[in-house]
């Protein structure tokens, strides 16, 4: 027996498809920008700049999509969940692209043949890594409605803001030659995007919670230990 | 197909055109003023007379049966729609109606001449309000037939508001059920009463005949049928035509009844 | 049959006092039935209903708070009606039916014995699903026919029927022929004909067994304001097989399925976390 609201289930799995692919694009920029940071690749630089109209594209599609699903269909309960969330996690997909286009757009500034900090370049490698295996995470919780993963998220965002701190605080203390604290500055700035992209993982995360239990919850207070349980 | 439709259209309707036919060319002829202001003399030489005592007879009859008939016959029917139902005594009421239709005419005057006429019941022999009972015994079933049709036709969604805004339900029937009925039972009526206004067994052994116009039901009385009944077996041939132009009287008294139940269900239909 | 102009060829525009009254006149008026009066709740305990053999409703248990408007959705056939219509004791006049169980009015128990029924539904009063105004009464004597056939005497029912027009916002429309026939109204304007009837009444609680379903999308809009209105004098229950008709209206919802309360929750909880799996299922129309 072929289950009602055929077009509808169908339409709905397509957006999010369409969102999860979105999540895709964004680890890919990620992965450029990291790259181009990391070797002073001005064109890679360039060319995670240019890519950015693939996930502002996706965004708007995804956009035209919800609206006319509403429009068309007035889903509710579980379907409606599934419908803001995707509307949510769409909005933080193009923020994070955007922060990927931030750290690119730092590599030709920050200077060819700069000196470098090692102990800063390997925080700012390690929270790329951190930012770029939270959206992943984000991506499978999302597509597998698992609760525990998304919760599990915050523990790798709480390291991310970790580093954050550190790398400040390195930049600070990182000496008195002018083009070495210029460098520091910029790291601070490339330190700030990959903290900003954690975050916005988080948030997708969080959603994924919304879905399944129909609760809302901050997840930023809860931290590694057990949550606290909020009031719904 | 059509040619043999048309074929028995046509066999129907010849003996028809005939019937009127022959009424208006033998019945017109008789017809005049003094056709129908005097009284038929009973002579068998000499002036005839006109019909009019058999006029007023018919309708005094008849004028009591359908007093008697009708509003019975709308109660019977309200019963049987509003309280009876499907109910074991409602459908046995249905039954007896069913045959009630099926007797023929002579049969209740029958019933009637031996129950009260030869009782001389009411102080007399033939008399003009047995052969009104003879005739709404007729009336009767014709009446609870149409008027019952005519009442389910009323929605039921109409029942439904009035008893969801807390009427009894005599009050429903009195002014929900039988208003919005009001002209399909006025019609059901006024058809009942044209047939019992053309009987003639009914009244033959329960009113017998009369000449003089009397307004006394407890006695004989003269009607229409039954004067065309011993007229038309006169040798002489001014009584036969005046039979003819009773005929012809009698079948205009009831086209005009059906006019009339035409235009009430015409004119509430327009709604 | 179309209902006669009531504006010859004037002008187009009216001066804006005008058009506000008219618009005010279009608008449900509740105020018009005069002082803030509370309503009553019912409450439904253990309620069964049978047509014959058939057990329709199996042990229903629910409250409906007064002066709030309550939504039952479920498929066709879960006994939502007829649940309904145990309440104002209309499912007894079925040939057959019966129902056991009780149903209180605040604390007056409506199959209480030496109850009178037609009391009872004086106090309970019913909209149906296609509009039945009376064919043979004009508009006045449509509304004043829910005095009249209860037998409540009025001194002022002139009066009574006019405020029961405002109240449905159809006083504007009709002002000016209340004695043309009540069935020369739209289909829209002949419901909300039959909820100032039941309003002219002045009961308790009103019940309504899907009020809109034969009406189109703006007419339905139109009642549904209505109702909206109606809650702050009764308390309302509503039949509906529109999910988003009970969603637009109603404070809770009752989901019915096979005779039986599945799900009981404020609306916009039921349709936007469901606590039963099988509500889910029926609200996002995965069966139907």
């Amino acid at each position: 027996m072929q289950e009602t609201r055929h077009q509808f289930r169908e339409d709905l799995k397509e957006l999010e498809r369409q969102v999860l692919g979105g999540l895709d694009l964004v680890i890919s920029q990620l992965d450029r920008a990291l790259e181009s940071v990391s070797y002073q690749d001005v064109e890679l630089a360039a060319m995670v700049v240019a890519d950015d109209d693939r996930i502002d594209g996706r965004y708007l599609e995804v956009h035209q999509g919800i609206l006319s699903l509403l429009a068309r269909q007035s889903p509710v309960a579980t379907d409606l969940r599934i419908v803001a969330a995707l509307l949510h996690c769409i909005r933080c997909i193009e923020r994070m692209g955007d922060q990927c286009v931030n750290i690119a757009k730092l590599v030709p500034l920050s200077g060819h043949d700069a000196p470098k900090d090692k102990d800063t370049l390997d925080a700012i490698e390690r929270m790329g890594q951190l930012a770029r295996s939270e959206v992943s995470q984000a991506k499978d919780a999302l597509s597998t409605r698992n609760v525990e993963l998304a919760q599990d998220l915050v523990r790798q965002d709480a390291e991310i803001n970790r580093l954050n701190r550190a790398i400040f605080k390195r930049a600070v203390e990182i000496g008195d030659d002018l083009e070495l604290r210029e460098w520091g500055m910029f790291m601070i700035l490339v330190a700030r995007c990959l903290e900003r992209v954690g975050d916005n993982a988080v948030e997708i995360a969080e959603q994924v919670v919304f879905v399944v239990t129909g609760l809302f919850r901050e997840m930023a207070d809860i931290g590694a230990s057990a949550e606290t349980a909020r009031s719904s | 197909m059509r040619g043999t439709l048309m074929l028995a259209t046509g066999v129907a309707l010849v003996p028809l055109i005939l019937v009127i036919y022959y009424l208006l060319y033998k019945g017109l002829s008789s017809w005049s003023g003094s056709f129908f202001s005097t009284d038929p003399t009973g002579n068998f030489f000499g002036n005839p007379g006109g019909i009019r005592s058999a006029i007023f007879g018919t309708l005094e009859i008849v004028a009591l049966a359908s007093l008697l008939a009708i509003p019975i016959g709308i109660a019977v029917a309200l019963y049987l729609t509003e309280y009876g139902k499907e109910g074991w005594f409602a459908n046995l009421v249905r039954y007896f109606v069913d045959v009630m239709t099926g007797v023929p005419s002579v049969v209740f005057g029958l019933f009637i001449y031996i129950v009260l006429v030869i009782s001389h019941a009411g102080g007399s022999g033939f008399a003009g309000w047995k052969g009104a009972l003879a005739l709404a015994l007729l009336m009767l079933p014709i009446v609870i037939r149409s008027s019952e049709v005519v009442l389910l036709l009323v929605p039921g969604s109409l029942r439904e508001a009035a008893l969801a805004l807390g009427a009894p339900r005599w009050r429903i029937v009195w002014r929900v059920v039988l208003p919005t009925a009001r002209s399909g039972l006025v019609t059901g009526s006024l058809l009942a009463v044209a047939r019992g206004m053309g009987e003639t067994a009914p009244l033959l052994f329960t009113v017998s005949l009369a000449t003089a116009a009397t307004a006394n039901l407890n006695g004989l009385m003269n009607s229409l049928p039954l004067q065309i009944y011993t007229d038309i077996t006169s040798p002489r041939d001014v009584i036969v035509a005046r039979a003819w132009g009773a005929a012809l009287t009698l079948v205009a008294l009831v086209l005009i009844l059906n006019v009339i139940a035409r235009l009430i269900s015409r004119r509430s239909s327009m709604a | 049959m179309i209902p006669p102009e009531t504006t010859s060829k004037e002008p187009k525009e009216m001066s804006a006092a005008e058009e506000r009254s008219q618009q005010a006149e279009a608008a449900p008026d509740l105020a018009a039935m005069g002082e803030q009066r509370k309503g009553h709740g019912v409450k439904v305990r253990d309620l069964h209903a049978y047509y014959g053999a058939v057990h329709a409703v199996r042990g229903v248990d629910i409250d409906f708070p007064a002066n709030e408007v309550t939504a039952i959705i479920g498929p066709s056939g879960c006994g939502k009606s007829t649940m309904v219509r145990c309440i104002n004791r209309m499912h007894e006049e079925i040939p057959g039916a019966r129902s056991e169980g009780s149903v209180t009015l605040d604390e007056l128990d409506v199959y209480g014995a030496g109850v009178d029924v037609t009391a009872v539904r004086r106090m309970i009063g019913m909209v149906f699903q296609k509009p039945n105004p009376f064919p043979t009464m004009s508009i006045f004597d449509n509304v004043a026919a829910g005095l009249r056939l209860s037998g409540t005497k009025s001194d002022n029912l002139r009066e009574r029927v006019h405020r029961a027009l405002r109240a449905v916002g159809l006083w504007g429309e009709v002002k000016n022929r209340l004695n043309s026939p009540g069935i020369g109204l739209s289909g829209g304007q002949q419901q909300r004909l039959c909820i100032a009837r039941a309003v002219a009444v002045e009961p308790e609680v009103i019940l309504m067994d899907e009020p809109a379903s034969a009406l189109d999308p703006i007419a339905t809009l139109k009642v549904e304001e209505l109702i909206d209105e109606l809650k702050s004098r009764y308390t309302i229950v509503i039949v509906t097989h529109n999910m988003q008709q009970a969603a637009r209206v109603a404070k809770s919802t009752v989901f019915m399925l096979d005779g039986e309360v599945v799900e009981h929750d404020e609306t916009t909880k039921l349709f936007t976390r469901p606590a039963d799996e099988r509500t889910e299922r029926y609200v996002t129309g995965k069966f139907g």
